[in-house]
């Protein structure tokens, strides 16, 4: 490839990477300090390093006609890029800007990582030359992606959990009033659901608590800035709409591997690593679904699951790419 | 009939009530969510264990790659191919079980309540707004508003009181049972394949013929060709593998020959049984003399990992790979893989300890003592097949499919029941108070609730021209 090409790649993935890296600190700002402003900067940066991502790849695939996502670079790209639009749609539609921080950090991580296996422009194997590459890979890295998200918004939920059950198990004399000497007094009889809209207040996620609402009014700082967060039903509706949306990914994707796999190796299922790594991920997952229908389980637990189903991700994508051989160890 | 009749009689009640019981707790056992994802989770634990320990070879291998303690239990516990060992089957007959249960005692039987009167305070997702108008044209208004959003809107009357019910998506229950058959019909579809299936692979030189045996279908392999190119990488050149041709007559049990090309990703289909490219190598025809005079080798060219024993002692050769190209420089192999300075590795045996290995270069022989010279004449190209019947794979298939729709209809689709109870309010106002259930619970219904009042007090201001006395107020309690 020419050096000009050369440099537009370059170019647009320092791009990438400098906006992501902008943008996860402006939205962590955002998560810790609530400036709108550093969101207002943030948001629109990461859309520039997504739109610089993917304009890379298309790039790459138009200047040596060799599909992008071949390697464990072009996937990675793919993820960050993927992750950040996911994050993108549900920040607009769900107000999620405040998840924004450990999502971008983690597209920066990602694609920082994919550059040290950049290794400049291959052919395709012959097990890769397939139009499958096309339709599967995309699928299964857009349901990697929605589970980072997901991943990122169980952080926040068990975040502001177990704050808040740490001023819910605190003695009366440390909460409310005493815990802001000189401060108004708060009635600690009065829920706090009593100020809030009644809309959605399920069993299982009743630990909004209302001590923490009361040790805001109080002027309680850190209560304060939890008070700030989605209430836990919230968030714990947001993750189960992401992987609401992995899941049928996850599964397209296997399915979509299972018919790629009869045509190049004879068998839709070869108990390859990579294949039983993704059924584990979405065994989880799919317990996940199952735990979710019950009340008494929605909430911290499911959100653990969450946690625990993207480490099963984390290794079914780069644990099974670089330490166990199978077929899928391509040249990476 | 009769006979059944007799037996059942001479059955004790409570021995028939207990064995029901039994059941009845079983079933209830298996139907219970937390026993479902307990399975779910001793089958990922399986599955990890086989992805971490590789499947399907020698107790040696074992022995070599852990220490002997856990080297007999992997090999004891049939961990080395834990996908078909009793355990593993065992869990997923008992999760399609639980799948079972459940689904014919709880998702079959889930309904959303009845169409009865509420308390509609009682229901977390609820609002309660003042509109102008009477109660009747609120009321009518009120259905026609929901029925223009695809509800589908029934009324009833209880002690003079009317009700009215919206439904939305009611049919989208079914998509959990969607998905358990789904399930149920990739298993069955896996079982079919165990039952009346077949695969194996073999390798044919070029030039031969090899048979399958289940079909008897023949391949000649009339030639194979490889393309390897050489890449600059910033790691710098790599041979990269881009194709792998091998052009054959395939003929079927009928005796009709039929000329194909098999390369990878693109399988030739004989008659329900698919042939794939799987592999590639060097065949090496080895020469053996002694003193100068041909004495006894191999008897047909050897594939990488064969051997044979030099006749008369107890020494064995195996032929480990090939060498594209030996480094001149170095004497060593390089790093191209294709054949431009040939040459192969072979192992020498004494019995079964191995007393060394040589790098010999094509056509060159080596002394291997004692009179003996061993030479690789020429290397022959084979092709890697593998072959497979799967007569299960349309269900499978169309298993994957179901399981996947089920998936789309239970995620994507909320069946929700909204009961609304229009009341005059006085001062020709009415109040509308309107709760939503779903089998979801509420949460996930809670920005769809919201957005449905907004738009309902949006649309019955709208609607009603007359003057309206005093403010009209909506508040979602």
């Amino acid at each position: 490839m020419d050096p000009t090409r050369q440099m537009i790649d370059q170019g647009l993935l320092v791009v990438g990477i400098a906006a992501y890296v902008t943008a996860a600190l402006l939205l962590f700002g955002y998560f810790l300090l609530r400036s709108a402003a550093m969101r207002t900067i943030g948001i629109p940066l990461a859309i520039l390093g997504c739109l610089a991502q993917f304009a890379e790849l298309g790039a790459r695939w138009w200047m040596t006609g060799v599909w992008p996502l071949t390697n464990l670079y072009g996937s990675l790209s793919l993820f960050s890029a993927v992750a950040v639009a996911i994050f993108l749609i549900f920040a607009f539609r769900y107000d999620l800007a405040f998840a924004g921080g450990p999502v971008l950090a983690i597209a920066a991580v990602a694609l920082g990582y994919a550059t040290t296996w950049n290794e400049g422009y291959m052919p395709a194997v012959p097990a890769l030359q397939s139009y499958w590459i096309k339709i599967h890979v995309p699928i299964v890295i857009t349901a990697y992606a929605s589970f980072m998200v997901a991943f990122c918004v169980a952080l926040v939920f068990l975040l502001k959990a177990y704050a808040e059950q740490r001023y819910a198990t605190r003695p009366p004399n440390v909460r409310g009033v005493a815990a802001t000497p000189g401060g108004p007094a708060v009635d600690l009889t009065v829920s706090a659901y009593a100020a809030r809209p009644a809309l959605g207040m399920p069993r299982g996620l009743r630990n909004d608590t209302p001590a923490t609402a009361q040790a805001a009014a109080a002027g309680d700082a850190f209560a304060q800035w939890l008070d700030g967060l989605p209430t836990l039903a919230r968030l714990d509706v947001m993750q189960y709409r992401i992987v609401a949306v992995g899941l049928p990914l996850l599964s397209l994707g296997i399915i979509t591997g299972a018919m790629w796999a009869k045509e190049a190796w004879g068998a839709y299922w070869q108990w390859d690593p990579k294949e039983t790594a993704a059924l584990i991920s979405w065994i989880v997952y799919a317990a996940y679904m199952h735990l979710h229908t019950r009340p008494e389980w929605r909430g911290v637990k499911t959100a653990w699951v969450g946690v625990l189903g993207f480490a099963s991700i984390v290794f079914c994508y780069l644990g099974v790419n670089i330490w166990i051989s199978g077929l899928h160890s391509y040249k990476m | 009939m009769a006979e059944s009749r007799a037996a059942r009689a001479a059955v004790p009640a409570g021995a028939r009530n207990g064995a029901l019981r039994a059941w009845d707790d079983a079933v209830r056992l298996f139907a219970h969510v937390p026993f479902g994802v307990s399975l779910l989770a001793v089958w990922a634990f399986l599955t990890l264990i086989g992805v971490v320990i590789e499947q399907g070879r020698d107790p040696s291998f074992y022995a070599g790659a852990y220490a002997p303690p856990i080297a007999r239990l992997i090999v004891r516990l049939d961990l080395d191919n834990i996908y078909h060992s009793p355990a593993y089957i065992i869990v997923l007959g008992l999760i399609i079980c639980s799948m079972a249960a459940a689904t014919f005692t709880k998702v079959i039987p889930r309904r959303i309540p009845r169409l009865n009167p509420v308390k509609i305070d009682a229901i977390p997702l609820h609002a309660t707004l003042r509109v102008p108008g009477e109660a009747d044209a609120v009321r009518e208004r009120v259905g026609a508003f929901f029925a223009e959003r695809g509800w589908q809107v029934r009324k009833r009357a209880f002690g003079g009181t009317e009700w009215t019910f919206a439904d939305k998506s009611n049919w989208a229950r079914r998509g959990v049972l969607i998905a358990h058959v789904g399930f149920v019909l990739i298993a069955a579809g896996t079982t079919i394949y165990w039952a009346k299936g077949y695969s194996g692979q073999f390798a044919v030189l070029s030039g031969q013929t090899a048979t399958i045996p289940q079909s008897g279908t023949k391949v000649d392999l009339e030639r194979f060709g490889y393309r390897i190119d050489p890449v600059r990488t910033k790691a710098g050149v790599v041979y990269q593998p881009i194709d792998y041709v091998s052009d054959v007559k395939v003929t079927g049990a009928d005796g009709a020959a039929r000329q194909a090309v098999i390369r990878v990703n693109h399988p030739y289909d004989a008659n329900g049984t698919l042939i794939y490219q799987s592999t590639y190598g060097f065949a090496i025809d080895f020469r053996l003399t002694k003193n100068g005079a041909p004495v006894a080798g191999p008897d047909h060219p050897l594939k990488e990992g064969e051997g044979f024993t030099v006749d008369g002692t107890a020494r064995s050769i195996q032929y480990q790979r090939f060498v594209g190209t030996i480094d001149r420089a170095t004497g060593m192999p390089g790093a191209d893989p294709r054949p431009n300075d040939p040459g192969v590795i072979i192992v020498a045996y004494d019995g079964n300890r191995p007393i060394g290995q040589a790098l010999m270069p094509l056509g060159r022989p080596i002394d291997l003592g004692a009179g003996y010279r061993l030479e690789a004449a020429r290397y022959v190209l084979y092709s890697g097949f593998q072959y497979r019947y799967d007569p299960g794979i349309p269900v499978v298939g169309i298993g994957a499919f179901v399981l996947l729709a089920g998936l789309c209809i239970s995620l994507y689709w909320v069946p929700a029941r909204l009961f609304v109870l229009v009341r005059d309010a006085g001062a020709g106002a009415s109040e509308v108070g309107l709760a939503a259930t779903t089998v979801k619970g509420y949460d996930v219904f809670e920005d769809r609730f919201a957005e449905l009042v907004d738009a309902l007090r949006r649309g019955t201001e709208r609607s009603d021209p007359r003057p309206v006395q005093g403010a009209p107020h909506a508040s979602p309690v």
